[in-house]
């Protein structure tokens, strides 16, 4: 990083992903190498699944006021979020993006220069599948030419806690060390391989009829549990906030409904014809 | 068929809700919505909402519905219900807007006997600033300002029923359900709104709900901890 300039960062995701966790680490990282910083962030009431926003400013210099109206570089984790940095991004603006969950024609048409990482495809098959924001963290961390040590023992503090074993925090580090080293591309995009199914599952039998939707389901589990046959488990097809939604066995299933009464969110219903 | 899905007095539009992925409230705003269904009283049903995460149902209903200050539910229900009596009032609250800061409320609407009802939900924690210790928590249980769980000074977990039943009229429905049966909790649901239009008495219902987020549960130690709850606060009418 060059000791004059200032570089605005807008970072943007849904709440739950860790936003502000990278926020305060790139923070420290750039308070620990001599730079000024400031952090402002930015979320509504809702403790899961709203868009959740950090505006931040490293500078060399004395740091003035901690929102800005243009973003040097914008960083995009979730597919609802990308609504709220319309208003930041410039032609100049170097938008960074998940693009195993967004598609690069999603993106606002202002933006030119678009990179994108397949974090979540890659976390899920190399790493732990909970790393890509770690993974997105170390592209973010090469981008604004951070030491790769410090930033990665400021992100190591953040996270002290939720590294329980030896192995998560490797895993981690893995994914860390993926993205510091990954070059970036100007691909095109088009298909984002996690995405929500936007289609009702059916499921016919001769005496049951059961209905699940994608479009609601939270992958909360609650039906699985509840389940007194084990009829349900877990399927291959992607919920609302990309967990997996279940899929049931309509011949160990009893119809007792039990399922559709305890979704919070309305998504399962089975009947007897 | 998919519009047996949800109840239909939910705002089909409004979903998927707010509500964190296997919130409790989800559940009983769910058996609430078929309450509803099943009495018929859509037209004539206003829901009012408190501070806290109750308030993410601010859209939920297909029907009037009124966000007040934090613990002030009730009285604006009770004044709502004063001014026009035709209406079937339901004051939805947690356990921090009900226990904590609107207990007095609550006590005096329980006291004068008005014609309302009030669901309270009772997760053991404040959800919404990320789960700092409640009234209802109980000796123990470990939360983010408790980190080595609540020690006994702090008191054990506040039985919010046993209190409103001693001041309540002896003709007020008082009565606790869980989500861990949620046929169970509709019938108490509907009984409870039924004390208010046929009976024109106060009815209170404590609801024991489960809250992922901030226990730090999946689905299994969700149920289990739930379970560990309704042995400390006893379920039915009480």
């Amino acid at each position: 990083m060059n000791n004059n300039k200032t570089i605005k960062i807008l970072l943007s995701g849904e709440g739950g992903q860790g936003i502000q966790t990278i926020a305060r680490a790139l923070l420290a990282t750039a308070v620990e190498q001599g730079f000024k910083a400031s952090y402002l962030p930015s979320f509504g009431v809702e403790q899961r699944g709203a868009p959740s926003i950090a505006f931040v400013i490293i500078s060399g210099e004395d740091i003035k006021y901690p929102r800005f109206r243009h973003a040097d570089i914008v960083m995009v984790l979730a597919d609802r979020a990308i609504n709220k940095t319309k208003s930041f991004i410039t032609p100049n603006t170097d938008v960074l993006f998940d693009s195993s969950v967004i598609e690069s024609s999603s993106l606002p048409k202002m933006s030119v220069h678009k990179f994108g990482t397949p974090a979540t495809q890659l976390s899920h098959d190399k790493f732990n599948p909970k790393s890509y924001n770690v993974l997105m963290y170390g592209v973010l961390a090469k981008i604004l030419r951070l030491e790769k040590e410090i930033s990665w023992k400021a992100l190591k503090n953040q996270l002290n806690d939720k590294f329980k074993t030896k192995k998560i925090e490797e895993e981690n580090r893995d994914a860390y060390e993926y993205g510091y080293n990954a070059v970036l591309e100007k691909k095109k995009f088009s298909k984002s391989s996690f995405k929500t199914k936007s289609t009702i599952n059916h499921y016919y039998n001769k005496d049951k009829k059961a209905t699940i939707d994608p479009s609601r389901c939270k992958g909360c589990g609650l039906c699985i549990e509840k389940c007194p046959v084990g009829a349900l488990s877990w399927g291959n097809d992607l919920g609302v906030v990309a967990t997996p939604v279940p899929v049931v066995d309509l011949n160990k299933c009893i119809g007792c409904g039990m399922c559709h009464q305890i979704c919070p969110d309305g998504a399962i219903f089975i009947e007897k014809k | 068929m998919s519009d047996q899905i949800m109840p239909k007095s939910w705002y089909a539009k409004s979903k998927p809700h707010y509500f964190c992925p296997g919130c409790g409230h989800g559940i009983a705003l769910k058996q609430l919505g078929y309450a509803i269904d099943d009495l018929r009283i859509e037209d004539d049903f206003v829901f009012g909402i408190d501070i806290g995460c109750s308030l993410l149902a601010w859209n939920f209903f297909a029907c009037d519905t009124i966000q007040t200050h934090h613990g002030r539910t009730t009285p604006v229900m009770v004044g709502y219900k004063m001014t026009r009596p035709s209406k079937i009032v339901v004051a939805y609250m947690g356990d921090g807007g009900g226990y904590a800061i609107g207990l007095q409320s609550l006590l005096h609407a329980a006291f004068r006997n008005n014609p309302i009802t009030v669901i309270l939900v009772n997760n053991e924690n404040y959800a919404m600033t990320g789960g700092q210790v409640a009234p209802t928590t109980e000796t123990d249980v470990v939360t983010t300002t408790t980190p080595e769980g609540k020690p006994i000074e702090f008191g054990p977990g506040f039985l919010g029923p046993e209190i409103v039943r001693s001041i309540a009229n002896k003709d007020a429905f008082v009565a606790r359900a869980s989500v861990s049966s949620p046929l169970v909790l509709r019938n108490t649901l509907k009984k409870a709104i039924e004390t208010q239009t046929i009976k024109n008495n106060f009815s209170f219902v404590e609801v024991l709900s489960i809250c992922p987020t901030n226990w730090k549960t999946n689905a299994k130690e969700s149920f289990e901890r739930l379970k560990e709850m309704e042995k400390y606060f006893p379920l039915g009418e009480i």
